[in-house]
């Protein structure tokens, strides 16, 4: 006690040191989180099987999933904190999902004010908005077990499974040693495109070390050092999610709409309309790989758009992108992190994860 | 312990029994008022743009004091925790009561520990009473029932209550490590005006920082960031995630700020 009362001052040290133990607490966690990383060493094609081969009675997580693509802000809901669906093209977002096998599954996009739910028990499927106080009840036809499967929206198992179908040919795919993901250690699987040119640096997958089920996918941007795209588990149970999870009963009071689905009329119709599509625009793709540049006529009148009901119309949208101009012509441009579009004057759309100059000369032929 | 128990009930009556902190617990008790009133006369439903719960309101009253802590959680509540705060010491050091105060037979470190404990039961009054109130009048104007979660999911009334409590004890959680700063805020002057703007401001400068998209990263530090995490208790299941975090940020500042009231005020010469 005589210390303290000669030294009044010594009594700081108590809320220096509680204030230090804490930040060196928090620091201490993050720094043996990341270097307790330790697995025995794999190739990109033994990883690739892994993945392939992967079986876990089930996933359950918290999921965060951000975008920088570059996009002007578009009107309508998007950003951080909206429990819409469609606001997921841009801002951070934290999702929970609950997985047991393909056909149970249960995804809920938390908003800052609300929640959106995607359901799917067998062949029901619901999707729920709290906002909107709205529920759909999706009816899938009886053994179309994996039918509906490919339209909800992206876990990191399903974003990476489709960037590998698509992307091996013209990419170099290398193990980069681990990482640790949602506190689990992991295999980081790097695919580079081959070419130069293209506005992807390189995709980064993360594979668990146990149980090989992907836990981040990572797109960086050339143009930007921090992922243009990126969705990972923040934290993720293997074990059996309860059944509880994938039974929905919509509110009383609900709006609900119920919609079968009918797969060969409904396809067969989607068919005709991308054919009508395809005849109108009249698609074509000029260079190959990750540096193709994808072009096509703006059709005259946009496949189910109604001008004036949902904000402004396409060409106005277009209005306020950026002029540019050259011995190409003239148009529109649009420059993301991922990809730049031009929409020239004389009514030409081109795409590509490439930078404007390529686009350019893909114009000028 | 009982000198300090005594000392405790002292001020609690001094606390509650002041006629300003009334006429502030009336003002914290209007707002669920004046929002279940507004809903219930307005012509118009609250769309899906409507903040929070208050969109809900119409189908369960118990969403009225989930809408009013949700109102009220940003600027009055720590408004009034920072008053309170920031007069626990200040206040009595303002009106020259404080050199008094220490002629009871209690160690400075327990006189503090009261006056932290009487702030931080002015916190649960304050929240019971916006709770209850909203409770009361919301129940009144639109019933109860079953209550619908954020993930669609009905649950009884009785567990719909249980989830009200749990969200107000978290609010007071979060409430109380500003009650903290504001107890040390409190040591450092004379002034209680001063040590309480000073509070309100650690408030707002939290609130503004956590709002700028190029300070993401900070975000999970600052001191008021997961406060608005209580409608994370209305999902099903319950995501525990951020309110764990948030829990834990608040015993943080809250011990941190506790540790640094004691070093300033264990030690100070006490003149008025």
């Amino acid at each position: 006690m005589s210390l303290l009362t000669d030294h009044p001052s010594v009594r700081w040290a108590a809320p220096v040191a509680a204030a230090c133990l804490i930040g060196g607490g928090v620091v201490a966690s993050r720094m043996t989180a990341s270097a307790d990383t330790e697995l025995p060493t794999r190739t990109a094609a033994q990883l690739l099987n892994d993945v392939q081969s992967a079986s876990v009675p089930g996933v359950s997580g918290t999921v965060v999933a951000s975008a920088d693509l570059g996009l002007p802000a578009l009107p309508g809901p998007a950003g951080r904190g909206s429990s819409e669906l469609s606001s997921l093209i841009s801002g951070t977002h934290t999702m929970r999902v609950w997985a047991a096998g393909s056909d149970r599954t249960r995804l809920a996009l938390l908003g800052s004010n609300g929640e959106s739910d995607v359901v799917r028990n067998g062949n029901d499927v619901w999707l729920w908005s709290s906002q909107q106080k709205k529920a759909t009840h999706l009816r899938l036809p009886a053994g179309s077990a994996a039918a509906h499967h490919e339209s909800v929206p992206a876990t990191p198992q399903e974003t990476s499974r489709r960037i590998l179908d698509t992307l091996q040919p013209s990419t170099t795919v290398s193990v980069d040693g681990t990482t640790s993901v949602a506190g689990r250690a992991a295999y980081e699987l790097v695919l580079e495109p081959k070419q130069s040119g293209s506005l992807v640096k390189d995709v980064r997958v993360a594979i668990d070390g146990k149980t090989h089920v992907p836990l981040r996918v990572q797109v960086h941007s050339t143009r930007i050092s921090k992922p243009a795209i990126e969705v990972g588990f923040t934290s993720v149970d293997f074990g059996r999610p309860d059944a509880g999870q994938f039974t929905f009963n919509p509110p009383p009071g609900t709006d609900v709409t119920t919609k079968t689905v009918a797969p060969q009329k409904n396809s067969a119709g989607m068919m005709n309309d991308v054919a009508g599509l395809l005849k109108a625009t009249k698609p074509n793709v000029i260079g190959s790989g990750w540096t193709s540049v994808l072009t096509a006529r703006v059709p005259e009148q946009m496949p189910g758009q109604k001008s004036g009901e949902n904000g402004p119309s396409v060409d106005q949208l277009v209005g306020m992108l950026p002029r540019v101009q050259g011995a190409w012509g003239s148009g529109h441009q649009l420059q993301g992190t991922l990809f730049t579009a031009l929409v020239t004057d004389d009514g030409r759309l081109l795409v590509g994860a490439v930078p404007p100059q390529t686009l350019y000369a893909a114009a000028a032929r | 312990m009982s000198a300090g128990s005594r000392l405790l009930r002292s001020e609690l009556r001094l606390v509650l029994g002041r006629r300003r902190n009334q006429v502030g617990l009336l003002a914290l008790a209007a707002v669920p008022v004046v929002l279940a009133i507004a809903v219930k006369v307005s012509v118009s439903e609250p769309g899906p743009e409507a903040p929070d719960f208050i969109s809900s309101i119409t189908e369960n009253g118990l969403f009225v004091p989930l809408a009013a802590l949700g109102l009220e959680l940003p600027f009055i509540l720590p408004l009034a925790v920072g008053i309170i705060a920031g007069d626990s010491i200040a206040g009595e050091a303002n009106i020259g009561t404080l050199r008094y105060l220490l002629t009871v037979p209690v160690a400075r470190a327990r006189l503090l520990a009261v006056k932290y404990a009487a702030t931080v039961l002015f916190t649960v009054v304050a929240v019971v009473v916006v709770a209850g109130v909203g409770a009361a009048i919301g129940i009144a104007l639109f019933g109860s029932g079953r209550l619908t979660l954020l993930s669609g999911t009905q649950i009884g009334t009785g567990p719909a209550v249980l989830r009200v409590l749990l969200a107000m004890a978290y609010v007071v959680v979060c409430l109380s490590s500003l009650a903290a700063i504001g107890l040390f805020f409190s040591t450092l002057t004379e002034q209680p005006i001063g040590a309480g703007i000073a509070v309100i401001a650690v408030n707002v400068l939290s609130l503004i920082l956590d709002q700028l998209p190029q300070l993401d990263w900070l975000g999970p530090y600052l001191p008021n960031h997961y406060w608005a995490s209580y409608i994370e208790i209305f999902r099903d299941p319950i995501n525990g995630e951020p309110l764990r975090s948030g829990v834990l940020v608040a015993l943080a500042y809250a011990l941190v700020a506790w540790l640094a009231a004691w070093a300033r005020f264990a030690g100070k010469d006490v003149t008025s």
